[in-house]
């Protein structure tokens, strides 16, 4: 079992009470680390320390035509 | 007129002709249950049926118009919703084998809008499971089938949303949309399907599939009758916190100022979806038509939405994991892809879910000064290929790559206005060479579906594809 596979075994016992078989937790390591990744860089490269989660409705709504 | 006659005209005209008393609510109840009975066992759009009920409130408003009472400008018309919004008392589904029995205990705030408008209820429509599934099908409670050509998918998940608009079974019905499940039956269906501004309409009581990315709207056969559902089912609501208390605009009083002197942006954005040759040549079409119609057509760049798609994965299993997990912990009776597409949502941290929240007002700031520069709407297809048929896209009985990649190609060009939250309208704009529609998209600034709608009336105005009638 390699090491991703254990870490999302552990995950998925420990802390959601879910189980999977080897073959499930694979793919679901596999698709995790991708949309990880790609959150973690688009965050890196656009948000800072004050970008608030409830500013998209402000967004929407100072864009309003 | 006879009874068919009654079905196949549109929800604004048998609205004000019931309010002129040329006809009753109840001609065109039984109008539209006579179609019922021919297109129902073709589609599968209905997953329950009142008819009795339905003839009773048509009979009630009937008397309550005799009265000199008209409770709004949907008064007698006959709908139908996608089985999600929930009626205190009675079975809600959701689509699910999970909740086939189960009764709500409130009323959503979109019907209530609508029971004070005056909408007769014919039943509840199918849907993809828990809203999840772009095509239409649906294990536990069969395959919504395409009025066009029963062997080819309706667009999901408001599947019967699409299929009995199109089918002329009611005038009107509401879907939801969470990466496209307004606009991909209404598209695939050859009708009219508002995704509107996030927050525009109350997602109270309604089945989540992710709060933050729901959307509810109306599907139905022309623009000027989507324009009066939505004014009736829009608007600031206590129930649900995140929507907005803009006013309101009288949709279908804006709907004739044209598009002369309009800027419209097109894209037939390759780099994020491959497109199709024949759906590229309908969206020209519409260029065109609009740009005969005085409309100015430039080039509209889209961003690359790598980021954004992955966001809005992010957002959704997680919160799809978080509502459905103690169903998921029982082994609830899941359809396989149901699961697979929430599982994820267990294993991403937090931080990764919050950031993705973050980044959402980015996302938005990006489009807007990347492809709405210097235009009024982006112009831009609803479906990437031709309607595909149920069996090449059935995930759960051939889920393989090359199904999987197809059904995953459906929300290319859908999904990321859910995450930027931008109002987003399909019209119907042609037909591919095996007879199923196609959808053209308009995108707007925040709050701006009155332009939408302005220019999907006008492109109405001068093409027909909206009153070609399945057979």
């Amino acid at each position: 079992m390699d090491d991703k596979i254990r870490l999302a075994a552990g995950i998925a016992k420990q802390l959601q009470g879910l189980s999977y078989d080897d073959k499930r937790l694979a793919e679901i390591a596999a698709e995790v680390e991708v949309l990880n990744e790609a959150v973690r860089k688009a965050a890196n490269q656009r948000l800072t320390f004050d970008d608030d989660p409830a500013a998209f409705a402000s967004v929407l709504a100072k864009e309003a035509k | 007129m006879i009874n068919d006659d009654l079905a196949l005209r549109d929800l604004s005209e048998i609205a004000d002709a019931i309010a002129a008393g040329r006809i009753t609510s109840l001609q065109a109840t039984e109008a539209c249950l006579a179609r019922i009975a021919v297109w129902q066992p073709r589609t599968n759009a209905f997953l329950r049926l009142n008819k009795e009920k339905a003839l009773e409130q048509a009979r009630v408003l009937d008397k309550e118009l005799a009265a000199g009472k008209r409770r709004g400008p949907l008064h007698g018309v006959p709908m139908a919703h996608k089985d999600m919004y929930y009626r205190a008392g009675e079975i809600s589904t959701g689509g699910s084998a999970i909740r086939r029995n189960w009764v709500a205990p409130v009323t959503s705030t979109v019907l209530q809008k609508l029971d004070a408008a005056g909408v007769v209820e014919l039943g509840f429509l199918n849907m993809a499971e828990f809203a999840a599934g772009p095509t239409g099908h649906n294990v536990h409670h069969g395959h919504c089938r395409n009025p066009w050509d029963d062997k080819r998918v309706t667009g999901g998940s408001s599947s019967g949303s699409g299929a009995s608009v199109a089918a002329r079974m009611v005038y009107g019905a509401l879907g939801s949309d969470t990466g496209g499940s307004i606009r991909l039956p209404a598209s695939a269906c050859g009708v009219v399907g508002m995704k509107a501004t996030y927050g525009r309409v109350s997602r109270a009581g309604a089945v989540p599939r992710s709060w933050t990315l729901d959307h509810v709207g109306p599907l139905t056969r022309t623009v000027r009758d989507n324009a009066r559902m939505l004014a009736v089912v829009a608007g600031h609501d206590l129930d649900d916190s995140t929507t907005s208390e803009k006013p309101v605009p009288d949709y279908e009083a804006l709907l004739e100022g044209g598009v002369r002197g309009l800027r419209i942006g097109f894209a037939l954005p390759e780099a994020l979806v491959p497109i199709d040759a024949q759906i590229g040549a309908a969206m020209q079409a519409a260029a065109d038509a609009l740009g005969k119609l005085g409309a100015t057509i430039v080039p509209a760049t889209m961003p690359d939405f790598t980021d954004l798609y992955r966001s809005a994965e992010v957002i959704v299993k997680c919160e799809a994991a978080s509502m459905h997990r103690p169903w998921m912990e029982a082994d609830a009776p899941y359809a396989n892809q149901v699961r697979t597409r929430t599982d994820a949502g267990y294993f991403i941290p937090a931080t990764q879910y919050i950031d993705a929240l973050r980044l959402r007002a980015h996302f938005v700031r990006e489009f807007l000064a990347q492809a709405m520069d210097g235009v009024d709407a982006v112009l831009l297809p609803a479906i990437p290929f031709p309607v595909p048929t149920l069996e090449e896209t059935d995930v759960e009985a051939s889920g393989g790559p090359a199904t999987l990649k197809m059904v995953a190609r459906f929300t290319g060009l859908t999904r990321p206005f859910n995450t930027l939250g931008l109002p987003a309208l399909s019209v119907p704009c042609g037909f591919d060479s095996n007879g199923a529609p196609i959808g053209l998209q308009l995108i707007g600034r925040p709050f701006d579906e009155a332009l939408l709608y302005r220019i999907g009336h006008a492109y109405q105005g001068a093409t027909d594809h909206h009153r070609k009638v399945p057979t």
